[in-house]
C-alpha cells in the first residue's frame, strides 16, 4: 500500500451501527475514458476482404416447385445440392454440395467416346492402353477395397488375378469352356484363394501380413515359371477363348476389347461403391486404423467386416483374373512379378488411398506413362517412381487429397497470419468480422478490450487489499468497477464458489455455460468460509485479467 | 452400482389430518430408503441462528421404504385419441400446420406431427431435421424415405408446412410458405427473405402403419427397454391448426387453407382447431378436432395455450378478443410439469399438530444427494388458534429448481456476488427431469410460464440456500417464522396460499392474525381478493418480507399444483412474453404486476417493491411516527433507534428486496412508516417498473427512496397491517437464539395483533393540540 494513496470515503459510513464510518485507500480516479482515447485506430495493417461472384450461382426456387429426380431404385437424389441464404445478402442460392458426380460423368463420357476422338497415329497405342489401363483399374478398385476400405495391407491382390486367369484358362483349354464362363469361374477360385488368404490376415497386422502376401504372390510367380502344365516353357500359359468374335475387323476388335474393359471397370466401381458406401464401408469407417478398441467397445464387429470385404474384392479379383484371361488369351507369369505389384501400388498411391477415382487415375496416369510414353524408354520407370516419391513426401492422401491438403494448408497460415496481426483478446479484424454472424459481438470485442485495459489500470495492491477486507458491499470507485466488470461475463467458464460443507468449506470451481453440463473444478484448494472463498475468486478473475 | 441419489415429491402441498397424500420417490443405485416424518422447524443452518432444526414424529410411515428408478417424460406435445385408428393413413394424405420454429437445427430431430414410431422406423411425420430443414418422410420398419425442403427453418418466423404423398404414384410433396405478417415474426419484409419451398419426389416403398402407435403433435414414440414407451424428438416452438387430408391437396386448396384456413371438408380426417374452446375463465389441456371423427388431442406437460397464431395482426392483444387469431400451442422438449411417476407411498395424515412437515429419505450417509425432503404443509383439522401463517407457495412454485447462478449472466452483477452452488445445485442443472423455474427460459429461448410441484424440487427443502444469493430463500427462509413462532410458544396454524386460493376469505377468517411469508411474490386474483378481504373484515396482517403482491397468476380449478404466470414488459423480470402473449392461458386475466393491473401491493399492505439488492443488508432505524401513541407499544423493550443490526441474511434485517411506503400507489393516507432501513449500496437499484426514464443515480447510495419501511394502518373492524418491508426481516428473527430487538418487536406486534378486541392506544386518534 503505497503512502500517497488516496483516501476513498465509503458514502455509507455514517449508517455504521458498528463500526466507525468506513473509508479504504484507493486509486487515483482514471477515467475509462483513457483507453478510449488511446485506441484510435487498429495497429495491425487492415487489407480490404472479399471475394468476387465470379461464377453463376443458382437462385432458389421461390415458389416454383423442385422435382427432385433419383437414380432408380434408390434414394440417391442425382446432386446433393443445398439451398441457403447468402450470409451476405439472404438472397437464397443453392450449392452443389458433392460435384463428384459431375465429374465421373465427364469422365465416362470421355472413356466413352475416346476411339473417335484419339488421332489416327497413337489410336493403337493409346486404345490398348486404355483398356489395359480399364483393367489395371478394376484391380485397383478391388485392391483399394482391402487396402482403404478394410485397411488389410495386402499385396496378394494380383496373386487372385493370377490364380483365377492361369486356372481358368487351363479349365478352358482342358474342358473347352465358353468364353463368358469364365470370368465366373474365376469368382469362384478367386473366392477360395481369397478364403485361404484371409485367414492370416486374422492373426497378422500391417507389414507383416504385406510381407506374408508378397511371399504368396512370389510363390506364385516361380510355381507358375517352373510349372510346365502351366506354360513355362511358352512364357504364360495360353488358349483361352476370346469374346471377341473373329469376324470383327481389327479396328472393330480393337474397340470391342477397349469397350469391354470399360465395361469392366464400370463394374468394379460399382463394386466399390456398394461395398465402400454402404454398411460394411461405414463400419469400417468406424473404426480406422489404430481406434479399433474404440470401435469394438462400439459393438462394431470390425473383424467380421474386414474379412467380408476382402472376400467380396476377392471374389471380383477373380472374376477380373477371369476375364483377364478371355481378353488376352491365356496368362502369364508377368502377373506375379513384383514390378506389377509394385507399380499398381504406385497407382494407388498416387491417385489417393481410400477413394475410387484415386485408383481410376492414378492407374490412368501411370499406364499412360507405361504404355504410351513408351518413347522416353526406361527413363519412364524413373518418372513414375519420380511421381511416387514426390506423392509420398509432399501429399497426405494422393492426388486426390490436394484438396483437403490445400485447405489444412490454408487454415494453418491464415491462423499463423491472424496470431501474427491481431492481439490476444483484442478487437476482431476485419478478417475475423466476415466469420461472425452476429455483428453485435464484434463491437462487444471492441468494448472489452477497451474495458480491460482501462481496468488493467485499476488493479493495485489497495484495491486488492479493499477487497480482502470486504468482499460484498459498497466498494471504492476503482474496485467497484473491476467487479462489475467481472461480475458481467459471460458464463463460459466464469467461476463460481462450489460450497463443499456448508459455512466449513468452499472452493473454486468454474462454470460451463453449457446447460446441463456440471462446472469444472479450477483448483484443489479449500477455503474456510465465504469471504476468503470470495476474495481468492476475485483473485483469479485479477490474474485473467492481468494475463489477457 | 450407480452413485446414490434420491429424490421424490408429493401429490398435495397441504393436507389436513384424515387426508391422503401421496409420495413419489426416484432412487439411484439402491431399493431402500430410510424414510422419517419430521416436523420442520428452522431450515438455517447460518452459525449466527440456532442451526437446523427439526422435529422427528413418530408415525406408521416412518422405516424402510421400497424404492426405485423412475422414468420422466420431459418435453410437452398433443397425443391424439384415436382408437379407430383413424390416422393410420394407408392411402393418400395431406399433412399441414402452421409451424413457427423457436430453435429449428441445432443437430436435434424435432417432429412437428405424424404418427412416427422412431424405435421400429415406422408409420410417417414432419420433422425439422437436425440441419433446421423440413423433412417429411415414413417408413415401413426397414428403412425410412424422406424428402427435404431446400432452405432451413429461420427461428421465430411463422411458416405454412405442408406434405402430401400418393401411395399409388409414390410421389410426396412437401410445400413450405411464409406466414409472416409485420407483427407475428421475428424478421419483417425488408430482410428480403424467400422462405418458400415447394419439392416432389417419387419416394421409394410404401409406408406401414403400426396399428398401436399415436399420432402426436409434437413429438413421436419410443421405446426403451426399462421405461417401455415414451415421447422423443419433441418441439420447440408454436403449431397452429393442424390438419390430416385424406387425399393429394392441390396447390390451390393449400392456398386457400393457408390464406383463408378454408378446406375441403369432404376430405378432412382431422383438423385441430387450436383457438376452439378457449373461454374467458382460460384454456384447458384439450384440443378439439372438428372433422367428422372427432379426434381429439390431449397436451401433456402443459402445451401453452393461447399464443398468437399464425395470422395475429396486432389489433387483438388477447386470446378472448379473437380466439382464431390466437391459436398458437406452444411446444418445449424441456417442458416438465407433472414427473407421473410410479406411487411409492401413500400416507394417511395422522393428528399431527398444523406445521411444516417432510418425509425425510436418507440413503446410506444421508448427506448430500442421499437426503431428500419431501415438504408438505399440514392444516389443523379444524382451526383453533388465533394465529396462522400463510405459506407462499405460488412463490415456492415460482422459484422451483430455478436455474439462475448456472444459466444467467446478470445473475452475478445482480447479485453483486459470485454465486456459492452446491452438489444438489449441480445435479439440478445436471438433470433435466426436475424441470425449469418461472425465472428460467427453455433452452428454446422462451420464458418458462408454468411451474409445478408434483416433481422434485430441490430448492424448497430445509437448508437450502440459494446459489445466486448466499442466504435461504423462499421455504428454507420462512422456516426461521415458524420457528420463531416455536421458539415463542405462540398457538399458531399453519395455512399455505393453495388453500386460500381454493377457499377464498374462508380459509383466513378463523384467524385473529396472519402472517405471510418472507417473499409472497406470486398471487393469484383469490388469494389477493382474500387478503383485502380478511383485513376489511377486521382480520390482522403481518406481511413479513419484501417483493410481495407482485406478480398475477393463475392455477387452474382442479390442478392447483401447477401455477401459471406472465413476465409483461414491466416489473423486475426473468424474461418478458411475445407481444400478444400477456395474458394466463388458465384463467383468461392478463398477467404481469399487479401494479399495472391497478392494484399496487402499497394498496393491500401499504408498502411495495422499489429495490433489491444482494450483496448486504441494512439495519432500520425508528423512524419520528414510531414514537406516536398508536404504535409506540411496537418498541416496548427495544433500547435505542437501531433496530436489527444483525440477521442470518447478509447481518442485518433491511435488505433483499425492499418495499417502501407510497401514497401514489395506494398506501392508506393514515399509514405511519414506523421505521426505515437505510444506507444501502448501490447493488440495490430502483426496481424497473418504478423507472419512466433511466438516469444515474438510481441507486441506494443516491436515491433516498431506495429503503425498507415498515408500515402500519388500521382498517376497518378492527383489521390491522403491518408491514415488514424487507425479505431479510424475517432472517433476523433467529438471531441470538430469537433473542434480539427484531424479535421482540415483532412479539409485541404479534401479542398486539393475535388478541381480540381494539388494538393498544387505538384511541389515541384525535388531532394533536401541540404546544412543542
Amino acid at each position: 500500500m503505497s503512502e500517497t494513496a488516496p483516501i476513498w470515503i465509503d458514502p455509507l459510513g455514517d449508517y455504521e451501527t458498528k463500526v466507525d464510518a468506513r473509508s479504504a485507500p484507493t486509486n487515483a480516479f482514471l477515467p475509462p475514458q483513457v483507453p478510449w482515447d488511446e485506441t484510435t485506430s487498429f495497429k495491425a495493417k487492415l487489407h480490404r476482404i472479399g471475394r468476387l461472384r465470379y461464377y453463376y450461382k443458382w437462385p432458389g426456387h421461390g415458389s416454383r416447385l423442385w422435382w427432385r429426380t433419383r437414380y432408380w431404385p434408390t434414394r440417391r437424389r442425382v446432386l446433393d445440392i443445398r439451398g441457403e441464404y447468402n450470409r451476405k445478402t439472404s438472397r437464397r442460392e443453392k450449392t452443389i454440395v458433392d460435384k463428384r458426380p459431375i465429374w465421373w460423368a465427364m469422365a465416362f463420357a470421355l472413356f466413352a467416346v475416346l476411339p473417335f476422338i484419339l488421332p489416327q497415329d497413337t489410336w493403337n497405342t493409346v486404345l490398348t492402353a486404355a483398356a489395359l489401363m480399364c483393367i489395371y483399374g478394376s484391380i485397383n478398385l478391388a485392391w483399394m477395397l482391402i487396402i482403404g476400405t478394410a485397411g488389410i495391407f495386402s499385396l496378394a491382390s494380383y496373386a487372385v488375378v493370377g490364380a483365377a486367369a492361369y486356372a481358368t484358362t487351363y479349365a478352358a483349354i482342358q474342358l473347352g469352356l465358353p468364353w463368358w464362363s469364365l470370368p465366373l469361374l474365376g469368382s469362384v477360385i478367386g473366392l477360395v484363394f481369397g478364403v485361404v488368404i484371409a485367414l492370416p490376415a486374422l492373426k497378422l497386422d500391417g507389414l507383416y501380413y504385406a510381407l506374408l502376401t508378397l511371399g504368396i504372390v512370389e510363390l506364385c510367380r516361380v510355381y507358375v515359371i517352373q510349372s510346365g502344365e502351366l506354360g513355362s516353357a511358352t512364357g504364360g500359359l495360353f488358349g483361352a477363348p476370346s469374346y471377341v468374335p473373329d469376324w470383327l475387323s481389327p479396328p472393330l476388335r480393337q474397340m470391342t476389347l477397349y469397350y469391354a474393359s470399360f465395361a469392366l471397370m464400370i463394374i468394379a466401381l460399382f463394386v466399390y461403391r456398394f461395398v465402400d458406401g454402404k454398411r460394411l464401408g461405414r463400419l469400417l469407417k468406424m473404426a480406422p486404423e489404430k481406434k479399433e478398441a474404440f470401435a469394438e467397445a462400439c459393438g462394431i464387429d470390425f473383424y467380421r467386416a474386414r474379412i467380408n470385404v476382402f472376400l467380396i474384392s476377392s471374389t471380383f479379383l477373380g472374376f477380373t483374373g477371369g476375364f483377364y484371361a478371355i481378353h488376352f488369351g491365356g496368362a502369364s507369369p508377368n502377373l506375379f512379378s513384383f514390378d506389377t505389384v509394385l507399380l499398381s501400388l504406385s497407382m494407388l498411391v498416387i491417385g489417393g488411398i481410400g477413394r475410387s477415382e484415386g485408383a481410376v487415375l492414378g492407374t490412368v496416369i501411370v499406364v499412360f506413362i507405361d504404355r504410351v510414353m513408351i518413347g522416353i524408354g526406361p527413363l519412364r520407370y524413373v518418372l513414375i517412381g519420380a511421381i511416387m516419391l514426390g506423392v509420398v513426401l509432399f501429399l497426405r492422401g494422393g492426388i486426390f487429397g490436394i484438396k483437403t491438403q490445400f485447405r489444412i494448408w490454408r487454415a494453418k497460415k491464415q491462423s499463423e497470419n491472424r496470431s501474427s496481426r491481431a492481439e490476444k483478446g483484442g478487437e476482431m479484424l476485419p478478417e475475423e468480422a466476415t466469420e461472425t454472424d452476429n455483428k453485435d459481438e464484434i463491437y462487444r470485442r471492441r468494448f472489452d478490450k477497451a474495458q480491460r485495459d482501462f481496468l488493467k489500470c485499476l488493479v493495485t495492491d489497495t484495491v486488492i487489499e479493499e477487497h480482502r477486507t470486504r468482499p460484498l458491499g459498497q466498494h471504492s470507485e476503482a474496485l467497484e468497477r473491476l467487479l462489475i466488470y467481472f461480475r458481467g461475463q459471460t458464463q463460459v467458464d466464469k467461476y463460481a464458489i462450489m460450497v463443499l460443507e456448508d459455512f466449513k468449506a468452499y472452493r473454486i470451481v468454474g462454470l460451463s455455460g453449457r446447460r446441463g453440463t456440471p462446472p469444472r473444478v479450477v483448483e484443489d484448494r479449500t477455503y474456510p468460509n465465504a469471504n476468503e472463498a470470495y476474495h481468492a475468486l476475485f483473485l483469479r478473475r485479477v490474474q485473467d485479467l492481468m494475463e489477457s | 452400482m450407480a452413485e446414490l441419489k434420491i429424490f421424490g415429491y408429493a401429490d398435495k402441498i397441504s393436507v389436513k389430518p384424515g387426508d391422503t397424500i401421496s409420495f413419489f420417490v426416484h432412487a439411484d443405485g439402491t431399493n431402500a430408503a430410510q424414510a422419517q416424518l419430521v416436523r420442520l422447524i428452522h431450515g438455517d443452518a447460518h452459525p449466527s441462528g440456532p442451526g437446523y432444526i427439526e422435529e422427528e414424529v413418530s408415525s406408521p410411515i416412518n422405516g424402510t421404504w421400497r424404492v426405485r428408478k423412475q422414468f420422466t417424460q420431459v418435453g410437452s406435445f398433443l397425443t391424439v385419441d384415436d382408437p379407430q385408428r383413424r390416422l393410420a393413413l394407408d392411402g393418400p394424405f395431406t399433412l399441414c400446420a402452421f409451424v413457427y420454429p423457436n430453435k429449428p437445427g441445432h443437430s436435434t430431430r424435432n417432429c412437428l406431427l405424424g404418427r412416427w414410431d422412431a424405435f421400429n422406423n415406422k408409420g410417417y411425420g414432419i420433422w425439422i431435421n437436425g440441419d433446421g430443414v423440413i423433412e417429411f418422410g415414413y417408413g415401413d420398419g426397414k428403412e425410412v424415405d424422406y424428402l427435404v425442403t431446400e432452405v432451413p427453418l429461420l427461428k421465430n418466423n411463422w411458416y405454412f408446412i405442408a406434405a402430401s404423398y400418393d401411395p399409388k404414384t409414390g410421389r410426396a410433396t412437401i410445400h413450405q410458405e411464409s406466414s409472416a405478417n409485420r407483427y407475428n415474426s421475428l424478421l419483417g419484409k425488408v430482410a428480403g427473405l424467400d422462405f418458400r419451398s415447394r419439392v416432389r419426389e417419387s419416394l421409394r416403398f410404401r409406408p406401414d402403419n403400426p396399428p398401436d402407435v399415436p399420432f402426436i403433435v409434437g413429438g413421436a414414440r419410443d421405446f426403451h427397454e426399462l421405461r417401455g414407451h415414451f415421447v422423443t424428438q419433441c418441439f420447440n416452438g408454436k403449431i397452429d391448426r393442424p390438419a390430416v387430408f385424406n387425399r393429394v391437396l392441390t396447390q390451390a386448396e393449400l392456398d386457400a387453407y393457408r390464406t383463408r384456413l378454408e378446406y375441403p371438408s369432404d376430405a378432412v380426417v382431422a383438423l385441430w382447431d387450436t383457438s376452439k374452446g378457449y373461454t374467458d375463465k382460460g384454456i384447458g389441456d384439450d384440443v378439439v378436432d372438428i372433422g367428422p371423427h372427432g379426434l381429439t388431442a390431449r397436451g401433456y406437460n402443459r402445451p401453452v395455450r393461447g399464443q398468437t397464431g399464425f395470422n395475429w395482426n396486432g389489433h387483438n392483444d388477447c386470446f378472448r378478443l379473437a380466439p382464431s387469431e390466437f391459436g398458437g400451442i406452444e411446444f418445449h422438449a424441456d417442458a416438465m410439469i407433472d414427473c407421473n411417476w410410479e406411487k411409492t407411498k401413500e400416507f394417511v395424515v395422522s393428528d399431527l399438530k398444523s406445521g411444516a412437515y417432510a418425509i425425510r429419505l436418507r440413503l446410506g450417509d444421508g448427506k448430500g444427494l442421499r437426503e431428500e425432503y419431501i415438504v408438505f404443509f399440514v392444516r389443523p383439522r379444524q382451526p383453533k388458534a388465533p394465529i396462522a401463517f400463510l405459506a407462499p407457495t405460488g412463490s415456492y412454485l415460482a422459484y422451483a429448481n430455478e436455474h439462475l447462478s448456472f444459466d444467467a449472466q446478470i445473475m452475478q452483477p445482480l447479485a453483486g456476488q459470485s454465486p456459492i452452488v452446491s452438489e444438489i445445485d449441480i445435479e439440478l442443472y445436471q438433470t433435466r427431469e426436475f424441470g425449469l423455474s418461472c425465472y428460467d427460459s427453455h433452452d428454446d429461448g422462451a420464458g418458462v410460464c408454468y411451474s409445478s410441484y408434483r416433481r422434485p424440487i430441490l430448492n424448497m427443502r430445509p437448508k437450502t440456500r440459494i446459489a445466486g444469493m448466499g442466504i435461504t430463500w423462499q421455504f428454507p427462509a420462512d422456516l426461521s417464522i415458524i420457528a420463531w413462532l416455536e421458539h415463542k410458544g405462540y398457538d399458531y396454524d399453519i395455512l399455505t396460499e393453495e388453500d386460500v386460493h381454493r377457499e377464498g376469505l374462508g380459509a383466513l377468517t378463523p384467524y385473529r392474525l396472519v402472517l405471510t411469508g418472507t417473499h409472497p411474490e406470486y398471487i393469484s386474483e383469490q388469494i389477493l381478493d382474500a387478503t383485502e378481504d380478511f383485513v376489511a373484515w377486521g382480520g390482522r396482517l403481518i406481511y413479513m418480507g419484501g417483493n410481495g403482491y407482485y406478480w398475477n397468476v393463475a392455477y387452474r380449478k382442479d390442478e392447483p399444483w401447477c401455477l401459471e404466470v406472465r413476465k409483461l414488459n414491466s416489473g423486475m423480470r426473468a424474461w418478458q412474453a411475445r407481444p400478444g402473449e400477456y395474458h394466463l392461458a388458465t384463467s383468461g386475466q392478463k398477467s404481469g404486476l399487479w401494479k399495472d393491473l391497478g392494484r399496487p401491493p402499497q394498496k393491500v399492505v401499504g408498502v411495495g417493491i422499489i429495490s433489491e439488492g444482494f450483496d448486504s443488508c441494512r439495519p432500520f432505524r425508528r423512524m419520528p411516527d414510531s414514537w406516536h401513541r398508536r404504535v409506540d407499544w411496537m418498541f416496548e423493550g427495544i433500547e435505542g433507534e437501531i433496530l436489527g443490526d444483525f440477521g442470518l441474511a447478509h447481518g442485518a434485517a433491511g435488505g433483499i428486496e425492499i418495499d417502501r411506503y407510497d401514497l401514489s400507489l395506494g398506501t392508506p393516507p393514515h399509514s405511519l412508516i414506523v421505521a426505515s432501513s437505510g444506507g444501502h449500496t448501490d447493488n440495490y437499484q430502483t426496481v424497473v417498473e418504478e423507472v419512466l426514464y433511466p438516469y444515474p443515480g438510481l441507486m441506494g447510495t443516491y436515491d433516498y427512496r431506495i429503503r425498507a419501511d415498515m408500515v402500519f394502518f388500521t382498517s376497518t373492524n378492527g383489521g390491522a397491517v403491518f408491514s415488514t418491508g424487507s425479505i431479510a426481516f424475517g432472517q433476523a428473527l433467529p438471531y441470538a437464539n430469537f433473542d434480539n430487538n427484531i424479535s421482540r418487536l415483532l412479539s409485541n406486534v404479534v401479542d398486539a395483533f393475535a388478541k381480540d378486541g381494539p388494538l393498544p392506544a387505538s384511541m389515541w386518534t384525535l388531532e394533536e393540540k401541540q404546544w412543542r
